[in-house]
């Protein structure tokens, strides 16, 4: 028999959870340790981490691991997780230019101050595949023979930003409206919605999905071409006022990918400015931070128009666990719903094929009509 | 319901190795009583009786993440978590059946973490968690019914925002859905809706009933029960109260309808008055079985068992009850 319909449900959940675990047991090789995730495929749990809305490297390592690489599989175990501990604190507000950075371009300028920092990336390499890789053994560090003498990083590298802002010609942004920021995790989305739960929803949002919307505004469906300002990876640092002394303190630090932008759409005809847009989330995920810029910039446009630029859209179709939820929820029965289907499609019929069939016939012609019809 | 509340299991980690040796643990120690919190459970509750209050109407509620997915009966759980005490026996029905392997997941995590008892007998249980469903049996004052909502807006089929149809509640302005039923028995003659048949509540809020058959809808009507609508998704609870007025929207030359099934009868106890659904067997053969698994059961002992059996008085439960007669074309407007 199928999936319904069986005495002995919990068992057959308990031997397809087996199931699933012995198809990452059955190679040869030895299981892949978490710190083996966390330093070698630390994209995979960035991503986790970026989308689960919780920074815990070993965590999203452990969490990946248990998904067999399934990215929102694995951020959906890290929500589950965290959605059970207790909240001791907020930290106090940061300022990213104090972020300990590791890769900051701006294509906006050419030259900039602190200078453009490529930092480790792909971006020029070429997509050729590596066969070294497979089998290597005792690889050696690239870098060990460099000379990394000079001049001290500077403390604060200032966001390009500022420059134009200073300039007057990008549009301030909205001070918040509150104290508090939205937190969409205790509190349900309901719109309007503010932008500080804009910016929580594409943080949290699903990577490809953060990805395709932002492409829909660029490819056409929106207005929004940026001019990135900035965008940086680096490492801010976390932290809360002492509960005794009062005092900042810092905790510890978290890895983030963080991107702005200028748009040239100029919102006052007597005042013409930039719109703009900014995206930050956990991990490194330059792609999807910058999607989450255009998507910024495009909601604050606010018009409806396009997809990307209406709000409700994009926050209700961005959210990995939603999405992958609700998708993957049609493969369980849904056949009393389409028994319900089945009727209806099949009075219509009747109707068709009757000519001017009402729904008030009595039942009896409607059985009798009903066995006529199923003959088709 | 018993709003006992046991003290949570106060763990403390030194570090993050901690944590990882702890999750080695088998079980759910370290979660509190009914997975959530006390504080989550203490809001969800609070939600609920909001909802009590303004029957028909969405309330939204902060919806946490589970450790089921989205879609799969998120919000029917963190209902059924936050109402459920130790001394309450739990019955958990997805599609009519207490052994759909996704009931069973349900029933296992409040089984695990609410240390409920549980049951697959309607009459038995104190708070039933279903999904697309309301059971066969009469349900009686001190029960609940907690049904699972994937679409929690009626009007979603007419305007997919959110924030208008939040207005359009406001108001009491249905007309685009009166429109929409118009157009339907204009191009069809029929309103060609199958389940989740936007109802009325109480004169004033058009509700989504979720995706129960239209057979369920009269049910929902002068009940004596407690009916919890949740969506964990969408994150919005409504309710509908006992003895609420609820009608189905339909015109008056455009009768309510509910399924019909011509002369078929289960094969398996003969009933001709229970929801039921087509099997295809591998001969070819189609045939009809009753949906309502736990009752079927009942009535293949029983050929005779009224669905109010075990009321004191005769009740009004959807089409083929006593008081609505054989009428097969149900509805509670006649």
């Amino acid at each position: 028999m199928g999936y319904v319909a069986v005495k002995a449900g919990e068992e057959l959940i308990e031997r397809a959870e087996e199931l699933f675990e012995k198809q990452r047991l059955e190679g040869e090789t030895d299981p892949v340790s978490v710190d083996q995730l966390d330093e070698q495929l630390g994209r995979l749990s960035a991503q986790a981490m970026s989308e689960g809305g919780l920074y815990a490297p070993r965590l999203a390592a452990l969490a990946v691991k248990q998904a067999q690489g399934d990215t929102v599989e694995a951020s959906f175990l890290l929500r589950a997780y965290r959605s059970t501990l207790e909240r001791w604190d907020e930290t106090t507000v940061v300022d990213p230019a104090e972020m300990v950075t590791t890769r900051r371009v701006s294509p906006a300028y050419k030259d900039i101050p602190g200078g453009q920092i490529l930092g480790p990336t792909k971006d020029y390499t070429q997509r050729l595949l590596d066969f070294d890789l497979d089998g290597e053994d005792d690889p050696e560090d690239p870098t060990q023979e460099w000379d990394i003498g000079g001049e001290e990083p500077p403390d604060t590298l200032d966001n390009v930003m500022d420059v134009l802002r200073d300039q007057g010609l990008v549009h301030e942004p909205d001070g918040p409206t509150d104290d508090d920021p939205a937190d969409i995790t205790r509190d349900p989305v309901t719109y309007p919605a503010g932008r500080d739960a804009v910016l929580q929803a594409l943080a949290r949002g699903e990577t490809g999905a953060v990805t395709a919307l932002g492409y829909s505004a660029l490819r056409g469906y929106g207005q929004v071409h940026p001019t990135l300002a900035e965008v940086r990876v680096g490492r801010l640092p976390v932290k809360i006022e002492h509960p005794y002394t009062g005092v900042e303190a810092t905790v510890t630090s978290v890895e983030v990918s963080e991107s702005e932008a200028v748009v040239p759409v100029y919102a006052k005809r007597d005042d013409p400015q930039f719109a703009f847009g900014y995206g930050l989330t956990f991990g490194r995920n330059e792609r999807k931070v910058i999607a989450m810029t255009i998507l910024d910039a495009s909601i604050q446009l606010d018009t409806e128009d396009e997809p990307a630029e209406n709000p409700e859209f994009v926050l209700n179709t961005v959210d990995g666990l939603d999405s992958f939820g609700f998708i993957e929820h049609l493969k369980l029965p849904h056949y009393v719903t389409f028994q319900s289907i089945l009727d209806r499609i099949r009075a219509i019929r009747e109707n068709e094929s009757v000519g001017a069939g009402t729904a008030d016939e009595s039942s009896r012609d409607a059985d009798e009509q009903l066995a006529e019809a199923s003959d088709d | 319901m018993t709003d006992t509340e046991t003290p949570r299991a106060e763990t403390s980690y030194e570090s993050v190795d901690a944590v990882l040796d702890s999750l080695d643990d088998e079980g759910l120690d370290g979660y509190s009583y009914a997975y959530l919190d006390e504080h989550t459970k203490r809001e969800v509750r609070r939600s609920i009786l909001k909802a009590v209050a303004i029957p028909g109407h969405q309330v939204p509620y902060a919806s946490r993440p589970m450790p089921l997915a989205r879609g799969w009966g998120t919000g029917g759980i963190q209902a059924s978590l936050s109402i459920l005490g130790p001394t309450d026996t739990f019955k958990v029905i997805d599609q009519g059946s207490d052994e759909s392997v996704n009931a069973a997941n349900i029933r296992r995590l409040a089984r695990d973490t609410a240390a409920v008892e549980t049951t697959t007998d309607t009459t038995d249980s104190d708070v039933i968690q279903t999904r697309h469903r309301i059971p066969e049996e009469a349900l009686s004052e001190d029960q609940i019914l907690v049904l699972q909502v994937p679409v929690t807006d009626a009007l979603r089929k007419v305007d997919p925002s959110d924030a208008a149809n939040r207005r359009r509640h406001a108001h009491k302005n249905y007309g685009k859905m009166w429109v929409h039923l118009y157009e339907n028995v204009v191009e069809w003659g029929e309103i060609n809706i199958a389940s989740r048949y936007p109802t009325m509540v109480a004169g004033r809020y058009l509700m989504d009933p979720s995706p129960i058959p239209r057979w369920d809808v009269p049910k929902l009507d002068d009940a004596d029960n407690l009916f919890v609508f949740a969506a964990g998704r969408e994150a919005r609870l409504y309710a509908v109260p006992p003895n609420t007025d609820v009608e189905p929207l339909a015109f008056e030359d455009r009768e309510f309808q509910v399924e019909r099934f011509g002369d078929a009868t289960c094969q398996f106890c003969g009933s001709d008055d229970t929801y039921l659904v087509e099997i295809e067997g591998d001969d070819g053969e189609t045939r009809y079985v009753c949906n309502d698994t736990s009752f079927c059961e009942k009535r293949q002992d029983d050929p005779e068992l009224a669905k109010d059996h075990h009321r004191e008085r005769d009740v009004s439960w959807g089409p083929g009850t006593p008081s609505e007669g054989a009428d097969a074309t149900g509805g509670d407007g006649t």
